[in-house]
């Protein structure tokens, strides 16, 4: 594959299990059908993933899938992995050299681990915006135009920059000011800005480890109401331990418990009304955690 | 139990004792004040012995005293007490002026005597061309393979700097030096101007500065010979000194109006300087009878220690430091990026780790015995070039120089790091497009210091034979090299008498230290304003 075609089409396989088996299982599951998230394909999806540091375990192979323009959620308590999981995705993880991945983690049916994978090829369509906002020093026009610089992306960069910024929200504050600096931005503009950088080179799924929280309840009902409009065109997967945050935003929700186990994963009504594992519930309702 | 203890009342609470706690801080300070003091008193020791400040008419000292002291303290203390940050700008334009002033002068003799003006213009376009088409195969043919870019790139510059500076200098035509330094020197400190003001003013604004700052440094140029500077000198302090120190005062003082006031104390110090110097000239008060005077920066060695001079040790030294810059700088923060950001932790790693910390610590005069091996008898290089020492200074300075870049790579957020390799960088792209732009000033500061080092080292110029004595400038790379430490060394040893230990050597060692403390300044300066 290569590096300079991002939106290439190269990763579309005939793997047979792809799509709608994903369909019936969440619409199965699901406790009213009148409230339950309508039917979507899935994009990322995987098996059996466990991951060790060294000798310790992080992830107690999970399975899961998760829809297309919905938002899903993994919450759990310090520890638990779900951030570990977020970074399987776009092989973040391959960076510690003390992280070994076991399992199979398909991203549109192809699995991400397989040995023909560019990691870099791949992180050009997943985006990641992180806990700390971490603008580059650089001017915001260029902190926008950052990923379709080193991607190579054909077109006209003043529009994308002004569309991605537009759709983060966040074009009306700095539109006079492109040129300043990224880093003179407050804490909240700032990890929109970062949000508007991982949207730029249109990525198939946007993760979002934390995204909140380490911003004030003012930035973070602006990030949280972005991320649902995100939703309609992006798939986002979001890591959090503010519970609260997940109800609110969130389609689905995954819960990790400690060892590194994925406990339930369905949809996010369900989970916080009616869940079936007695150890969610104990999570949910803050009985431990 | 709580109520128990409430209801009884304390008559206090003992004491601890404090007496090994307060012995030991005023021993610790005891001990930093010695060193400080010590090497304070020699210093101002040996100035006095270079300067001879009582050798001047009372006079003189009081002129000074009331045009110049009196009012920059005056000033100071009001403008600190509206607001501190204003008196460190006007401080700062001051000591930015000075600085500046002394690299232009060094920048002056090397085009006055050693680099001649066309040469200088030949090389300044083979590279100028040579950008050019590097950065036009770059954008124009993305469809290339980056192996024939890089091909083409090489071949362009290498017939660039090839051809275009023998072509130009067997050409019959001559271009008047002081144009050359306006249109290169004086065209780069515009475009740098331009750019800094567009960036925050708009693009008109920033083409009318620059044109402005290219005008200043021609009309300077111009009126040079009125106030007895040559043009060509004239325009090298302009481009260098004036126009950036001027450049960077009124751009702070358009940014940051509350530090305007700070103006005010850069006038009362340069207009004190002059009025005094009016002054005492009027009045016919003599100065003092100092040996660091115009003739010891434009003489070369003499017998009598009056007439002695440092000027081919200073140019020599200039030359050192440039190709110890060019020779360490590449290989140093390679090396440093290298060891940071691509090679894996393993034993032989860690093994290469400790011993560049163990060899920033080898004694200068080892350096000086592997430079003779190496380049002297293995190489068969003559003794003593400036390509020989400056390639040995390089290899004494360039563990410090590893040192110090890793240093400044490791303190770039991880997060910075993380959100580039999230976005699909290579890690080449992370480390050309956020590693080094944020790691700069460190490198810098760090390569700046050690250089510093460099500067000030003797004992490998004299290992690898660099001649006590040299009466010229070193005109090339393979002529002979003295330094101004191993000038004032041989002041000391070969020449040592009465006269020469109370008049040149002071005078020397004065000059090595203001060259090496300004140099110290700019790395600090630069360290404070991108890294605190």
């Amino acid at each position: 594959m290569s590096n300079n075609t991002p939106q290439s089409d190269t990763e579309r396989t005939d793997d047979p299990t792809d799509d709608g088996m994903a369909i019936q299982t969440d619409v199965s599951e699901s406790v009213d059908d009148s409230d339950a998230v309508p039917p979507s394909s899935t994009v990322v999806r995987s098996e059996g993933v466990s991951v060790w540091y060294d000798d310790d375990q992080a992830l107690d192979d999970i399975t899961l899938e998760i829809p297309e323009n919905r938002v899903t959620a993994m919450i759990g308590p310090s520890g638990c992995g779900k951030s570990t999981f977020l970074r399987c995705i776009n092989r973040m993880n391959d960076r510690i050299d003390a992280a070994r991945v076991e399992g199979d983690l398909y991203l549109r049916g192809k699995n991400v681990y397989d040995a023909d994978v560019d990691p870099v090829a791949l992180r050009r369509r997943v985006g990641m915006v992180f806990q700390k906002p971490n603008p580059f020093p650089k001017s915001i026009y260029d902190n926008v135009a950052y990923g379709l610089e080193i991607q190579d992306v054909e077109g006209d960069y003043d529009d994308i920059v002004e569309q991605s910024l537009k759709r983060a929200a966040l074009w009306d504050e700095v539109k006079d000011q492109l040129d300043s600096s990224g880093l003179d931005l407050s804490g909240g503009q700032q990890q929109r800005l970062c949000i508007a950088r991982a949207i730029a080179p249109d990525p198939e799924v946007i993760l979002m480890d934390e995204p909140a929280s380490a911003l004030d309840p003012v930035a973070t009902s602006q990030i949280e109401d972005l991320i649902e409009e995100l939703a309609e065109e992006y798939t986002v997967v979001i890591v959090t331990h503010n519970m609260q945050q997940a109800a609110r935003i969130s389609d689905k929700t995954a819960v990790f418990l400690t060892g590194g186990e994925l406990v339930e994963f369905d949809d996010t009504q369900k989970i916080f009304e009616n869940p079936e594992s007695q150890r969610v519930e104990d999570y949910i309702t803050g009985k431990f955690g | 139990m709580a109520t128990d203890t409430d209801s009884q009342q304390l008559d206090g609470f003992g004491r601890v004792s404090r007496t090994a706690g307060v012995a030991f801080r005023y021993l610790i300070l005891a001990a930093t004040l010695f060193g400080i003091v010590m090497l304070g008193a020699l210093l101002v020791y040996v100035t006095a012995q270079a300067i001879q400040p009582f050798t001047a008419d009372p006079g003189w000292h009081l002129t000074f005293f009331l045009t110049l002291v009196l009012p920059t303290a005056a000033v100071g203390r009001y403008i600190y007490r509206r607001n501190p940050a204003a008196l460190g700008f006007g401080a700062t334009a001051v000591g930015a002026l000075l600085v500046s002033l002394m690299f232009a002068g060094g920048a002056a003799m090397v085009f006055i005597d050693i680099l001649s003006p066309m040469t200088w213009f030949a090389y300044v376009l083979a590279l100028a061309v040579s950008a050019v088409a590097v950065v036009g195969f770059e954008r124009l043919d993305e469809r290339l393979p980056f192996v024939a870019r890089l091909v083409a790139s090489g071949a362009v510059v290498a017939l660039a700097f090839y051809f275009i500076p023998s072509i130009l200098l067997s050409l019959p035509i001559a271009i008047i030096g002081w144009i050359i330094i306006l249109l290169t020197l004086g065209g780069g400190v515009a475009a740098l101007v331009a750019l800094r003001v567009a960036r925050g003013h708009g693009r008109r604004r920033g083409a009318f500065a620059g044109v402005a700052a290219f005008l200043g440094v021609g009309v300077i140029a111009l009126v040079g010979p009125f106030a007895g500077i040559d043009p060509l000198p004239a325009a090298v302090l302009a481009a260098i000194s004036f126009v950036p120190t001027a450049s960077y005062a009124a751009l702070t003082a358009v940014e940051r109006p509350e530090k305007r006031v700070g103006l005010a104390f850069t006038g009362t110090v340069l207009g004190g300087a002059f009025l005094g110097a009016a002054v005492v000239d009027v009045l016919s008060f003599a100065g003092p009878d100092s040996w660091v005077d115009w003739g010891f920066f434009t003489n070369a060695h003499s017998g009598t220690a009056a007439d002695a001079g440092l000027y081919p040790a200073i140019g020599g030294s200039i030359l050192l430091m440039v190709a110890v810059a060019a020779l360490s700088f590449p290989l140093g923060v390679g090396a440093a990026v290298y060891l940071e950001e691509y090679a894996p932790d393993n034993r032989f790693t860690r093994f290469i780790d400790v011993n560049i910390s163990n060899l920033a610590g080898v004694p200068s005069v080892v350096y000086g015995i592997l430079g003779l091996g190496v380049f002297v008898t293995y190489l068969g290089r003559p003794m003593g070039t400036v390509l020989v020492g400056g390639a040995t200074l390089a290899l004494l300075i360039l563990p410090i120089v590893i040192i110090s870049s890793r240093e400044a790579i490791r303190s770039v957020p991880e997060e910075t790091r993380q959100a580039s390799y999230g976005m699909g960088a290579t890690r080449w792209q992370t480390v050309k497009n956020v590693v080094l732009p944020r790691a700069f000033p460190g490198i810098m500061t760090g390569t700046i210091l050690s250089l510093g080092r460099a500067i000030g080292e003797t004992a490998p110029l004299i290992m690898i034979g660099a001649p006590n004595v040299v009466y010229d400038l070193p005109s090339e790379f393979t002529s002979s090299v003295s330094a101004m430490p191993l000038q004032v060394y041989a002041w000391a040893s070969l020449f040592a008498s009465e006269e020469f230990y109370q008049q040149a050597v002071p005078a020397g060692v004065v000059v090595l230290l203001v060259v090496l403390l300004s140099m110290n300044s700019v790395a600090i300066v630069l360290r404070n304003r991108y890294e605190g």
